[in-house]
């Protein structure tokens, strides 16, 4: 099995090789292939990806025969948060922390006189929020926060979101 | 509560954890040790031990950061190369 893994792998270095040769240059079949064909030079590489695309293209649109192609526009921009949505968001992080029990958390449970969680635990929560809401929340600023109401009123704060 | 290094052990506390989520053996594995090893020296008062332990806790983060740059440099060999066996 591991013999076979090995093989395959030789037999795709060996057919990235002969892709990096501009002689033999073809159009790569799946993404792993082409992100490994990437050293080859500006020109060569862009005319490789274009070609591909337009190809990945083609065959999208004979999947889906007859039906309409929707050209539709997908930013990567969030819903506006609110209060009520923060607020969701903040519960539901601190419901699938593992020293939470989340029936009993409430949003004006300290986390370490009602939760029973120690300085460290609440570091750890402060890290969840910054992953979750995507902004760093400064040492000085996160040791204050504790309770659940607070991290709400700390993000609105700095997303600047008001009633 | 009022020791002016706790913040900084706060510190290291997030950074290691942070470094700790790239773990070769999983994050709760990580956490969980890191998590006992400062629990274990929670009652020390001594400025200058504990200054020795944030310092202690500072090799630690280096020793991570060369573990993920052999484990990158590994894994950039494995494919670029053949295996010889």
């Amino acid at each position: 099995m591991l013999n076979l893994g090995v093989m395959a792998s030789r037999v795709l270095v060996r057919y990235v090789r002969s892709l990096a040769r501009p002689s033999a240059r073809l159009c790569p079949v799946n993404v792993t292939v082409r992100a490994a064909a990437a050293p080859l030079p500006l020109n060569q590489r862009s005319f490789s990806l274009l070609s591909c695309s337009q190809r990945t293209r083609q065959t999208d649109q004979t999947r889906v025969p007859g039906s309409l192609v929707q050209l539709s526009r997908q930013y990567g921009d969030l819903p506006p948060l609110t209060l009520e949505s923060i607020k969701d968001r903040v519960m539901y992080v601190l419901k699938l922390y593992d020293k939470v029990n989340p029936e009993t958390i409430l949003v004006t449970s300290h986390f370490i006189k009602d939760l029973g969680l120690d300085s460290l635990d609440q570091v750890e929560i402060i890290m969840a929020m910054e992953d979750e809401f995507g902004f760093e929340i400064p040492d000085s600023e996160a040791e204050k926060l504790m309770t659940p109401d607070e991290i709400v009123q700390y993000i609105a704060d700095k997303k600047d979101v008001y009633e | 509560m009022a020791n002016p290094l706790r913040g900084e052990v706060v510190k290291l506390y997030k950074n290691l954890l942070f470094l700790g989520r790239e773990y070769p053996k999983g994050a709760d594995y990580f956490r969980d040790r890191l998590k006992t090893a400062f629990m274990k020296n929670r009652d020390e008062t001594d400025p200058e031990k504990i200054k020795q332990m944030i310092a202690r806790g500072e090799f630690v983060i280096k020793e991570l950061e060369a573990l993920y740059y052999l484990r990158k440099y590994r894994a950039l060999k494995k494919r670029y190369y053949e295996h010889d066996e």
